[in-house]
């Protein structure tokens, strides 16, 4: 039996843990190459146990949380022990190996290890842009099979003992689009997770390593109390929520909620989609670790201890855990529509965290061509912010990232145009009707690009353009996401699934996210508020008769 | 002769002032007086500070001062009514900032308000491109409408800022002219004349938050001029910026903005001043206050700076950008006044919430019942129960107790246990904070010396520095009022920054030295208007370069003159080596400039400081007293009290020992040895002897 460990060394090795983390973290966030990590900060960090169980994390995105254990796990399945040493490095973008999302998601990790015991493992998630596939940017509406969405790394090795392996890195590199990004984004993983490496080895030396593995357990111990306090708050019983794709088919949950135990059940659901609308078993979890997460406690705690009481079922073959060789390209799209529902299913059981519902797309927007003034290629990847929905608190927040996002920014018009050779006409909020209540849904937005460049191209994929965010207490739904192409001609296309659509310079694509579902009725609106409304242009006089009954 | 600096804090306005002899032109002597802050008439505090020094403000040839008026009147919300002028299009810049969502599960987030609302935000239609080129000409048609509902609002401030701006800045130029020709009554800012930086919103937010405090600044920086004259103040006076310099008042009034940090910013460099005193380079600046710890990291003598600086941003909000140059400073919520506390899971955690001035730690005795890190400093008796603040207070011993007390039941330790935990967890946060600025980016803390200040920088000082292996600490004396001796020491200085795309190859020469030329030349006229001849001028060039495709940037210091073809390979290599420094690896991808950064300093005649004199006194007659200290794993010895004002030059003595004067207390751990230096400044060896 090993000597009682202090409490506060433990308390220190706990908050080192994630100081090393957010070390990882900002050694990404600066050194990529793609503003899909540095300004979106679609990446994220972690360090795990020997076994692969998340001990801490550093996100951009809440949804990064918890997903780098599965890669860990992955490795520690396909490899022996004898395989794994000092030094080593591996990847994997494969979803249906520890790969969690899509193929341009490559998650890298290596093992670290104090004298001659592995005692942890150190860990990066990011979307690099372009790993081939059918389309640029490897994201398409149109494929049906995972070969068609790039590049498959299932669980390699990268480095061997600190010598890069040269010929799978070329293999790599040879494989994108943009190769100096893919080669840049690579350099800046292994930074992040050699700095981590570092940090952890000599937190483990300072103190023992009985020590630190113990405070790592003990951790875990601790984040999971402290969802079980959480469940024990919330009223047991099972709850059924149900909602509808875009393409009128019908999603289900049941959720079960004991004192030890929070049980999504998504049986029943949408058999996989022949296109990329799919997500893995493994992304599924992760929608309901975010809403387990959001209706219990808002802390920052999250390690695997956090997520014990969470089992989630799903049938093989569904969308929302597909067979082998199904397209997974646009499996955020499906994540957040199973993760809004169960929030919609059980926000209401807590009602300090309770809100209607919110724009729920990515609004995952991509578009490429030439740069006018430097004929060099450009892509943008970018998702789009929205409305969010209001709650008995308040009205909703206006223009931010979905919940799958936290601390990303977008991206300033100004570099826009730098970059990608084009003009950002306006950008602001959404004018449009949706989401009025007693309190408002928060606004969308309303965003113009004009191409100047003559090969260019736009895709996008959102949801939630035919079923509108949801209302509460007699507020009304919020409003849709789609986008119009404003042709030269002014003949106007509208779309909220297209796939490399051409576009001439001098056409307009203007994209419109939803307005959040508003909370109770309008008529029960603050008449200050729907002064300051009209004062600050949020609502039109006819806006505010029509559904406020305001009469000045 | 005299030279004066004030600082205004949040408790207190301090001063220091050094005697000049006129005809060795050496500071005689260095003396402070301290009186407590006077909002909202500033001034007066001042002047109260002024007179309990007993100097005559007349004989006063230097006059620095350092504020919080503009930070106080930010996060108090009591600027002055503000509208905006933008581009059609982008009103709602403001409200919709990035889209960012620190605080993650948290559905029911706000974002921070704008500090314009929605209708005092207007739109002009014009156009340039990034290149600078007009693509669209600006249109005032509706402008008297504008103007009209800005006075019906009783705007008093108006913002200016157009898309790429910073490229061209004719639009806002015009603008602005037009403004101040037909309706004088108005402030103005434009944002370029902030920074030529892009990035609409942070740019936007920065001259919203400029014209915000435009009047108040104004109104404020005129008050204090007219007292000073009223004293007969011969001088020119100067106000502490946020980029480690001086500026005019006349300068500070048309941007105030840039004095946002100026108290922070003046320990900096005062560190690095010291530094230079005595022959030492590269330093680690640590400020422990009352409420939080700030530290920085000067390399080379130079103090950092960078425009990425936010405020009111924490793990829950989004907070507002500030896209100035302000000294680059890590600030974290750990200071003297910072509450422990334990959690639902009995953990013990400290800070960020502080028990501020009042009620204060527990042992101030003035209600406060949240044990401090003050209070376990005492407990351990590291703080002389019986000298506590300079014997002005009795420290309330009886109630630390019996608070400490109740922690250690939570946490099942013994109180002393309990004590020293605190302690530990209050230095684990500081070092974490220190790794950012060091290690984080390359440097390895072993060739810095630490230069600790503030009240409670000599407490911790010593047991960071063996934590992070830093050989040598550095406790300056007046290190409680350094702020406003770094402000004695400091220079005119004044940053240029222009976002400007080139690549680093030979076609691309031309236009950087043509770029920053016409910078200096910028600069030299910037610098007439006062009447500061451009021979007192020295420039430094700073580049941010990075791998083209990337968006954060290293900044790389260059060589003056004309560059060539050599000079590029040589900046380049430099580029790649800081680099590789900084993210352990670099690429042959090929390098752009993105911003060009010059930094104009205009000297200013400081006077040499006299060392302190020796009178022969053996160290022991220093020693005032002895009493047990706990030193944690080390345990409670038996450590001599040294009286910090009788300690003399070249004095040596060995740790367990604790120096004191009225407000400061030095931890000198056991193995540990003290030197003190020419002008009584303490080096601490942390190293521990074999």
């Amino acid at each position: 039996m090993a000597k009682k460990i202090d409490p506060i060394t433990v308390e220190i090795i706990q908050s080192s843990l994630q100081a090393a983390c957010d070390e990882m973290f900002i050694a990404m966030r600066k050194t990529a190459m793609s503003s899909i990590i540095y300004e979106v900060l679609d990446f994220g960090t972690a360090v795990t146990d020997s076994n692969g169980n998340i001990a801490a994390s550093g996100a951009g995105i809440p949804a990064f949380i918890a997903m780098c254990d599965k890669a860990v796990q992955a490795v520690l399945k396909k490899f022996d022990d004898k395989d794994i040493n000092p030094g080593d490095i591996f990847a994997t973008n494969d979803p249906y190996n520890g790969g969690v999302t899509h193929l341009n998601d490559v998650i890298v990790v290596m093992p670290v290890f104090s004298g001659k015991k592995r005692i942890a493992w150190t860990a990066n998630i990011a979307h690099w842009p372009d790993l081939g596939g059918m389309a640029p940017g490897g994201i398409s509406a149109d494929a049906t099979e995972i070969f068609q969405e790039g590049l498959q790394l299932p669980v390699i090795k990268l480095f061997n003992q600190g010598k890069p392996i040269q010929s799978v890195i070329d293999i790599i590199i040879s494989n994108s689009r943009v190769p100096q990004y893919t080669k840049g984004d690579m350099w800046a993983a292994i930074a992040s997770i050699r700095v981590g490496e570092k940090r952890i080895k000599d937190i483990s030396e300072k103190y023992g390593r009985d020590t630190f593995e113990k405070s790592v357990d003990l951790f875990m111990e601790y984040g999971e109390n402290s969802s079980l306090d959480s469940l024990k708050k919330l009223k047991n019983g099972t709850y059924y929520g149900e909602d509808y794709l875009d393409n009128g088919k019908k999603i289900q949950v049941k959720v079960t909620i004991t004192n030890k135990e929070f049980i999504v059940d998504l049986r029943n659901n949408p058999v996989q989609d022949t296109g990329p609308n799919n997500a893995s078993y493994d992304g599924t979890v992760v929608s309901a670790q975010m809403a387990f997460k959001g209706v219990t406690s808002s802390d920052f705690i999250c390690n695997a201890g956090t997520f014990r009481p969470l089992k989630v079922i799903c049938d093989e073959g569904s969308m929302f855990n597909p067979i082998r060789p199904a397209a997974q390209g646009i499996y955020y799209e499906t994540d957040i529509r199973s993760y809004d529902l169960i929030w919609k299913t059980i926000s209401h059981l807590n009602p300090d965290k309770s809100t209607a519902g919110s724009f729920a797309s990515i609004c995952g927007t991509f578009m490429g061509g030439t740069h006018p003034d430097t004929n060099e290629p450009f892509i943008i990847i970018e998702p789009q912010i929205g409305g969010w929905g209001a709650s008995a608190a308040g009205d909703g927040m206006s223009a931010n990232f979905s919940a799958f996002h936290g601390d990303t920014f977008n991206t300033p018009a100004e570099i826009h145009e730098a970059r990608h050779g084009l003009y950002v006409n306006q950008m602001r909020l959404n004018n449009q009707e949706g989401g009025e209540g007693k309190f408002n849904g928060g606004k969308g937005i309303i965003m113009d690009y004009r191409v100047r460049s003559k090969n260019a191209w736009v895709s996008v994929a959102y949801t939630r353009s035919k079923t509108l965010p949801w209302s509460l207490n007699k507020g009304r739904e919020g409003s849709a996401n789609y986008i119009e192409v404003i042709r030269k001609n002014k003949k106007i296309e509208k779309y909220s699934v297209v796939t490399g659509l051409g576009l001439e310079p001098g056409d307009i694509v203007r994209i419109y996210t939803g307005n959040g579902g508003g909370f109770g009725d309008p008529k029960k609106r603050n008449k200050e508020m729907i002064k300051s409304d009209l004062l600050n242009q949020y609502i039109t006089k006819e806006q505010a008769k029509k559904y406020y009954g305001y009469k000045k | 002769m005299i030279r004066v600096a004030t600082d205004v804090g949040g408790t207190f306005t301090d001063l220091v002032y050094f005697e000049i002899d006129e005809k060795t032109k050496k500071a005689k002597k260095i003396s402070n007086a301290k009186s407590d802050t006077t909002p909202p008439n500033y001034e007066q505090g001042v002047f109260k500070a002024i007179k309990k020094s007993g100097i005559s403000i007349s004989e006063a040839i230097f006059f620095a001062h350092g504020t919080t008026v503009i930070i106080n009147s930010i996060t108090e919300r009591k600027g002055s009514v503000t509208g905006l002028i933008t581009t059609k299009g982008f009103r709602d810049s403001l409200e919709i900032a990035r889209g960012d969502r620190p605080d993650f599960f948290n559905l029911r987030y706000k974002k921070p308000k704008p500090f314009i609302p929605r209708y005092l935000r207007t739109e002009v239609p014009g156009r340039m491109d990034f290149l600078g080129k007009e693509i669209e000409k600006l249109q005032l048609n509706d402008l008297k409408k504008i103007i009209k509902s800005f006075k019906s609002h009783n705007v008093k401030s108006i913002a200016i800022c157009l898309l790429h701006s910073y490229a061209n800045p004719k639009h806002e130029q015009v603008l602005a002219k037009k403004i101040k020709q037909q309706w004088p009554e108005f402030e103005i800012v434009t944002s370029s004349e902030l920074t030529r930086e892009w990035r609409e919103y942070e740019r936007t937010n920065t001259t919203a938050l400029c014209a915000y405090v435009k009047p108040i600044a104004k109104n404020y920086l005129d008050n204090l001029f007219i007292e000073l004259k009223k004293y007969k103040f011969k001088g020119n006076p100067y106000v502490m910026q946020s980029n480690g310099g001086i500026d005019t008042f006349e300068s500070t009034k048309k941007t105030p903005l840039t004095i946002i940090e100026s108290g922070p910013t003046s320990g900096v460099l005062g560190a690095a001043e010291i530094g230079k005193l005595i022959g030492v380079k590269d330093i680690i600046a640590l400020d422990i206050g009352g409420t939080t710890a700030k530290c920085s990291l000067i390399e080379d003598g130079n103090v950092k700076i960078n425009t990425n600086y936010w405020i009111e941003k924490n793990r829950t909000s989004a907070g507002y950008p500030v896209m100035l140059p302000v000294v680059d400073i890590v600030e974290i919520g750990n200071g003297g006044g910072s509450i422990a506390w334990v959690d639902d899971y009995k953990k013990l955690h400290v800070g960020p919430q502080s028990a501020g001035a009042s009620p204060g730690p527990v042992s101030y005795g003035k209600g406060g019942n949240s044990i401090t890190t003050t209070d376990a400093n005492l407990y351990t008796k590291r703080i002389n129960p019986s000298y506590f603040c300079g014997g002005e207070v009795n420290a309330d011993i009886k109630s630390v107790d019996k608070h400490i007390s109740t922690l250690s039941k939570k946490l099942k330790l013994t109180k002393i246990e309990t004590a020293r935990g605190i302690i530990r967890i209050a230095n684990n946060n500081m070092t974490n904070a220190l790794k950012l600025i060091s290690v984080n980016k390359g440097h390895d803390p072993r060739d810095f010396t630490l230069v600790a200040f503030g009240g409670g920088g000599g407490m911790h000082a010593t047991s960071l520095a063996m934590e992070l292996n830093i050989p040598n600490v550095i406790i300056p004396i007046n290190s409680a009022v350094f702020s406003a001796w770094g402000m004695l020491m400091s220079d005119l200085r004044r940053d240029f920054i222009l976002t400007k795309l080139n690549k680093m190859d030979i076609d691309s020469l031309g236009s950087i030295n043509e770029t920053f030329k016409k910078m200096e030349t910028k600069a030299i006229s910037n610098f007439k208007k006062e009447k500061i001849h451009k021979n007192l001028i020295q420039f430094q060039r700073y580049a941010s370069l990075r791998y083209l495709g990337q968006d954060h940037s290293v900044e790389v210091l260059l060589p003056s003159g004309t560059y060539d073809k050599k000079e590029l390979n040589k900046i380049l290599i430099s580029f790649h080596k800081q680099y590789e420094k900084e993210f352990t690896y670099s690429l042959d991808n090929p390098v752009e400039l993105i911003q060009f950064h010059l930094v104009a300093v205009a000297k200013i005649e400081k006077p040499k400081l006299e060392k302190r004199k020796k009178t022969g006194r053996e160290v022991r007659e220093a020693i005032k007293s002895k009493r047990k200290v706990d030193f944690d794993q080390l345990g409670e010895r038996i450590s001599d009290i040294y009286d910090f004002d009788k300690l003399e030059p070249n004095m040596v003595f060995n740790g367990p020992a604790i120096v004191e004067d009225s407000s400061t207390t030095v931890v000198v751990f056991p193995g540990q040895r003290c030197k003190v230096d020419d002008y009584a400044n303490l080096h601490i060896n942390t190293q521990k002897k074999k």
